[in-house]
């Protein structure tokens, strides 16, 4: 009677064996992190792509302990072929990367915008001429690389959106308004991303060159000009000399669209040199409020 | 978040979360179940895993354990029963497929005499790689389509008709089978290459010859010359080299013969014994027999050991 009653107010010595130390999430990562920057779990690819493996068995979090490696890093390819990490089985990808690359630049009263033509897929060239460019109106042109079956079913929507709004407002949409509508699309497809990287070029209301740039979920934004694809490391430092002449002595002027079709030239090859994805040919289209004129300009085929 | 996990505990692979609507959802309940706090950490763990951002998609990441998917509903995930490369070429006539009649089954040659080379209808041709099942799922949904235009047509003779599909058509419409099924993560595992000629406006056949694929994703494009699988790399490059918009018949044929009879050689999954096909203008879609084709075993690069060429050897 009077044992009983002791042993239940008495307070049990081993902790409970559901009751641990971290209290919220934030607070246990934040405890990992704390340890030798090696052993982390990462949050984001730039840290090394290094992973550990974990376990808890309630009680103890124990990390790279087992059979498994600690803070192994992955090849640049990102395929381990369970080397340094515990095997896994492949998954199907719906995502393919099928390369190229697209730029556009924005002028006074035109729009100049290329890609080049090759389709690839892991080393292979799957064709040398398909077309990155898609005019949206006589006004505007969509400039796509990534995913090619995406990119395809990206524009197969838009054109739809653009039938739908010419049919319903008796005019075809303006370039800022495709701008807008193209990066709601994107993100309507938000967990589940349509893999293009588009740049947007045409002619606005008022005849200026107008250029967008988005990423693969629809943030974008007017900008001079834009680069995105595979070779996009190798345009973008360029055009921010030529085009907006930074980090240059002499007097910025305006281009016109011949001298700029001729840097795009340059650029291409630039790219074609060192992009395995970039080569075979470019595409140039030139945009201006009467019309679009277009060229097609070799590239090495290596 | 709270509310949706409550809703839907059970999901079924005709809706199988995509990688990143199974995180969402395992945040959800994370948050809900907010007293256990083991749970949270389990779920957090696995959660801060499979965020991690590593190149390569959802094909290098660990699976998420924990996937929610009811038996009986599952998804593709490799193929098992499998045809190798298909040769497609444009020539004066019309278009050329070839394929050997082999099926594997991982590394057994079990069917030594399967149809690759399929007539969807009386001026399309098609050809499969990859999974036979999905083919033979893909030729009988051209077929149920050819039927139906057939049927609803203005006339029932055939000459007289031209609601019949040409090959862009099927392959569009084949593109977006494919799209749609990877876009619910249960593809259909194949290279599909279409022959045939395109449509005029008015309906009638063009003279123009058209020759298209779709893979596995649906990524579509069309082309002179096309190859699927090991034919890529080892005949794609020799029929680029000997490519010539004009070719008569028989230059076309042993072209692909020739592809077939290196590609014998050196993919371990094809076969000799091959199949022809070819769409006309005026002939409409004949597809041959099986047939052998002689190999020759007596180069010196098959016979002699390369390690006695006296140079660093190799195999």
């Amino acid at each position: 009677s009077d044992r009983g009653m002791e042993k239940r107010n008495q307070t049990p010595t081993s902790p409970n064996p559901h009751a641990t130390t971290m209290t919220s999430f934030l607070s246990a990562t934040a405890a990992v992190r704390s340890r030798n920057g090696e052993k982390c779990l990462p949050i984001h690819n730039s840290e090394g792509g290094a992973t550990i493996s974990v376990s808890f068995d309630g009680q103890n979090l124990a990390i790279g302990t087992g059979k498994y490696p600690t803070a192994s890093y992955h090849d640049d390819v990102g395929i381990d072929h369970g080397i340094t990490q515990a095997p896994w089985e492949r998954r199907f990808s719906p995502y393919e990367f099928n390369g190229g690359t697209t730029l556009a630049i924005s002028g006074k009263d035109y729009a100049v915008v290329a890609a080049d033509t090759r389709l690839s897929s892991g080393y292979e060239i799957l064709s040398r001429n398909i077309s990155k460019l898609h005019p949206l109106t006589e006004k505007c042109v969509l400039g796509s690389a990534g995913c090619k079956t995406d990119v395809d079913q990206l524009r197969s929507v838009l054109d739809i959106k653009m039938k739908v709004y010419a049919h319903n407002h008796r005019k075809p949409m303006a370039t800022p308004s495709v701008a807008q509508m193209l990066g709601n699309t994107l993100y309507y497809k938000r967990f589940f991303p349509y893999y293009a990287f588009n740049v947007l070029a045409g002619v606005d209301s008022e005849g200026k060159g107008a250029v967008y740039s988005y990423d693969a979920i629809g943030s974008f934004e007017r900008t001079p000009f834009s680069a995105s694809g595979s070779g996009q490391s190798f345009l973008i430092p360029l055009m921010d000399n030529v085009i907006s002449h930074k980090n240059r002595l002499d007097e910025k002027r305006d281009l016109e669209a011949e001298e700029v079709v001729e840097i795009v030239k340059d650029a291409f090859i630039t790219a074609g040199e060192r992009d395995i994805y970039t080569g075979d040919a470019v595409e140039i289209m030139i945009i201006r409020s009467d019309g679009i004129q277009k060229e097609l300009f070799q590239l090495k085929a290596d | 978040l709270k509310d949706d996990a409550k809703k839907s505990p059970v999901r079924t692979s005709q809706n199988a979360p995509t990688p990143f609507q199974i995180l969402y959802f395992k945040y959800a309940t994370a948050i809900s179940t907010i007293p256990s706090s083991t749970s949270i950490l389990t779920t957090a763990l696995i959660l801060t895993m499979s965020l991690s951002l590593q190149p390569g998609g959802s094909s290098t990441r660990a699976p998420p354990t924990g996937t929610l998917s009811a038996p009986g509903n599952a998804v593709t995930t490799r193929p098992i029963t499998t045809g190798t490369s298909v040769l497609g070429i444009k020539y004066r006539d019309g278009v050329m497929l070839a394929a050997d009649t082999l099926c594997s089954y991982g590394s057994l040659a079990k069917y030594k005499n399967a149809r690759r080379l399929l007539p969807v209808n009386s001026r399309t041709l098609i050809g499969g790689s990859g999974e036979y099942s999905d083919l033979q799922a893909i030729d009988d949904l051209l077929r149920r389509n050819a039927l139906e235009d057939r049927c609803t047509a203005d006339s029932l003779y055939e000459e007289e008709n031209d609601a019949e599909d040409c090959a862009k058509e099927v392959w569009s419409y084949l593109r977006a089978v494919m799209y749609n099924r990877r876009s619910k993560m249960n593809p259909l595992w194949n290279d599909i290459v279409v022959a045939g000629f395109r449509q005029n406006d008015d309906g009638s056949t063009s003279e123009e010859p058209f020759l298209g694929i779709v893979d596995k994703i649906g990524t579509a494009y069309e082309d002179d010359i096309l190859a699927t699988g090991f034919g890529g790399y080892i005949a794609l490059p020799l029929m680029r080299e000997k490519y010539r918009p004009d070719m008569e018949e028989g230059e076309a044929r042993a072209l692909l013969e020739d592809s077939l009879r290196i590609l014998f050689y050196r993919d371990c999954r094809a076969l000799n014994r091959v199949q022809i096909a070819k769409v006309t203008r005026d002939g409409g879609v004949l597809v041959s027999d099986p047939y052998e084709l002689d190999t020759y075993w007596d180069f010196k690069g098959f016979v002699t050991n390369k390690g006695e060429m006296g140079t660093d050897g190799g195999w």
